[in-house]
């Protein structure tokens, strides 16, 4: 807040730090970067994956996959709640469903790169009852470095989503549906 | 109080204590899988404990380089030299804004500034929505571990606590049902929180960004629906690159719990628009360890917990016997720093196995810095009184040849004639309350060895 503190705490940084040591270069490790190896890791840690022919299939492969949903949100079709940045939090709380596009997937670690501007409004992914991610499978790289390597920048705000909402943290018992999505499908074409 | 006399009270429910350690050597066994399918793991390691090293060498440089880009992307940037400047900075935040009610993911800064009774004092309403800090608030604990704040309780306990807090079923103890009650009450908390209060995993200089690692998304939820985020983060939380992030992000969950990755890896750079974010830089001590060139390494720290999940004295001691923020071996390091009367027993509370150094993904040598915190310890006095004065005995009986040889003697001869309740007196020889001594051999190595005949010289042909 003051000036003061910010001065003494950069001083004493700057008095107090070792010599320069250099910055390490992070080689691309290479990696498997294949549906497969994604599906397996996104399947193993409570997420789905689902394939299908193209784009043109997405509406009766989600009708397959939620007839009970009600309250859908989308940027890529009409869906039942319109959504956007201004959208109340008493609507976002009743959707059941949102399918947003993802745009890089990571084979090691099943997880979903999510901009902000897929999200329709930034809480919805996790504020959702279910997510589902629509991804075109020649996005998938093999490890984080690769995905970070595709991200310029991570714009106002973006996240990686590898799963549905998780935790342990009653006996190390594994619960799925903790706050955010119970359950998460990732759509291929 | 010594760790020892904590620990003393949590090895009371030996059932319990047997429970802890194999509930914690389980997440070690898992971390040690998901390292396995890694081919580079090591590499990783190498990796990120050469940008960290890089990043604290040029730290006062780095920190204003992520100031800029952070006041660029429209963030509030403040300065917190100590803890109560930094719930002061809060607070005030909180106040301008209009608030009253406040939602918490988790962040162990805040809970080493005890900021949460600060707001309560003060008339906020401040709700932890991880589950595990949920339960123990609700307890009015303070957590047991840096990862799994809550994992000193048995699933009986947290159904106890729902059953006062939550109205659920006396009895319930399912966790499904249970993280259920948890969900619909916290989801009530998000949809009403004015200012959500985030940790940093990780503050990237070049972008500005702070980076956020859950597994239940109760940061995204909480930050995304309020109108004011307050991020947290230590000084030491910075790393220079956003492609630095693909090292640390590989690195974080496996050693934490054995997960490729957390499934929420969130990066909060900007305001949504019409609404405000503040960073909070905090020092609090951290300056004072980057000049203690034994000890700074320890600033690497990324918090995944590792060292205590594989720590033989955590497992079996539990965490709230180390009465600091962050406990166990990596605890030990930090805590002395902080004050070094206070936590004088820390750094004992190891066997110096060196496992905590094996798993630590950023390289820390944290054995090593435990074992040159007791002799800076025993410099400074700060040892207790029967430890000094054994370990002076001690230093003089195995000075000299004689003197121990003697003492050899003597001991064999005292083990088997002293009663039992002498040689297990608790006052006297503490080691031996819940060990049985060897029994002594009537003769000692050297007296053994001088009746053999002496060995043959090698021949040469052989050698
Ligand atoms: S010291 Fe290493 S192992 Fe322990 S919490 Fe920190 S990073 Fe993890």
């Amino acid at each position: 807040m003051s000036l003061t503190s910010r001065e003494r705490i950069l001083a004493a940084a700057k008095a107090n730090k070792p010599e320069e040591l250099p910055l390490p270069t992070v080689p691309d490790f290479g990696g498997e970067a294949t549906v497969e190896r994604f599906t397996t890791v996104l399947t193993g840690i409570g997420g789905t994956v689902v394939r299908m022919g193209g784009l043109q299939e997405l509406g009766e492969t989600l009708q397959q996959l939620f007839p009970e949903a009600r309250n859908v949100a989308s940027p890529l079709f009409r869906g039942t709640v319109p959504v956007n940045r201004e959208t109340p939090t008493g609507i976002l709380a009743e959707i059941d469903l949102a399918v947003l596009p993802g745009e890089i997937g990571v084979a090691e670690n099943g997880c979903v790169w999510l901009p902000e501007a897929n999200m329709l409004h930034r809480a919805l992914p996790t504020i959702t009852q279910h997510l589902a991610l629509v991804l075109d499978q020649r996005q998938i790289v093999a490890t984080m470095h690769q995905a970070y390597a595709q991200l310029p920048h991570t714009g106002g705000y973006g996240k990686f989503v590898a799963g549905p909402s998780k935790t342990a943290d009653i006996e190390q018992s594994l619960v799925i549906g903790a706050h955010g999505a119970r359950s998460l499908v990732v759509v291929l074409y | 109080m010594s760790h020892a006399i904590r620990a003393d009270k949590f090895l009371l429910d030996a059932d319990r204590t047997t429970w802890h350690d194999e509930t914690l050597w389980f997440v070690r066994e898992k971390r040690d899988r998901a390292v396995y399918a890694v081919p580079e793991f090591q590499e990783l390691r190498e990796l990120a404990s050469g940008i960290k090293n890089h990043t604290l060498s040029r730290l006062d440089l780095y920190l204003q380089e992520f100031e800029a880009a952070a006041k660029a992307n429209g963030v509030h940037v403040h300065w917190a030299a100590d803890a109560a400047e930094h719930n002061a900075i809060i607070l005030d935040i909180t106040r301008k804004a209009g608030a009253t009610r406040i939602v918490k993911s988790k962040s162990m800064l805040t809970e080493e500034c005890h900021l949460n009774p600060f707001l309560i004092q003060h008339g906020i309403e401040v709700v932890d929505t991880d589950l595990g800090e949920r339960i123990i608030q609700f307890r009015d604990e303070p957590p047991s571990h840096i990862v799994l704040p809550a994992i000193h309780l048995k699933k009986e306990d947290v159904g106890d606590t729902f059953h006062t807090h939550l109205g659920t079923d006396k009895g319930e103890n399912d966790p499904q049902r249970l993280t259920e009650a948890a969900r619909q009450h916290l989801r009530a908390k998000f949809l009403a929180g004015e200012v959500a209060i985030s940790g940093v995993n990780f503050a990237i200089a070049e972008t500005g960004a702070v980076v956020v690692c859950t597994n239940e998304g109760n940061a995204d939820l909480g930050v995304n629906l309020a109108r004011v985020h307050i991020a947290a983060m230590g000084i030491e939380k910075i790393i220079p690159r956003l492609s630095d992030l693909g090292v640390f992000t590989r690195l974080l969950a496996r050693s934490a719990t054995g997960q490729p990755v957390t499934t929420y890896t969130s990066h909060f750079a900007k305001p949504a628009p019409g609404k405000e974010m503040h960073i909070v830089i905090v020092d609090n001590g951290r300056t004072q360890q980057l000049g203690r060139p034994d000890f700074r390494a320890s600033l690497k720290c990324i918090r995944c917990g590792a060292c205590m999940n594989t720590c033989p004295v955590y497992r079996r001691s539990g965490g709230h016997s180390y009465d600091f923020t962050v406990p166990g071996p990596i605890g030990a390091i930090l805590s002395p720093n902080i004050d070094m009367k206070k936590h004088s027993s820390l750094p004992f509370a190891s066997t110096l196995c060196g496992s905590c150094t094996d798993v630590c993904p950023v390289k820390i040598d944290i054995h090593t810095q435990l074992y040159k915190w007791r002799q800076v310890l025993g410099e400074a006095n700060e040892i207790p009184a029967s430890k000094k004065w054994g370990m002076k005995f001690m230093g003089r009986v195995l000075a000299s040849t004689r003197v121990y040889g003697l003492g050899g003697q003597f001991a064999r001869k005292a083990l088997r004639l002293l009663p039992h309740g002498l040689t297990h007196a608790p006052s006297m020889n503490a080691w031996a309350v819940a060990r049985e001594l060897p029994e002594a051999p009537k003769q000692s190595f050297r007296e053994w060895y001088a009746k053999q005949p002496a060995p043959a010289a090698p021949s040469k042909t052989s050698a």
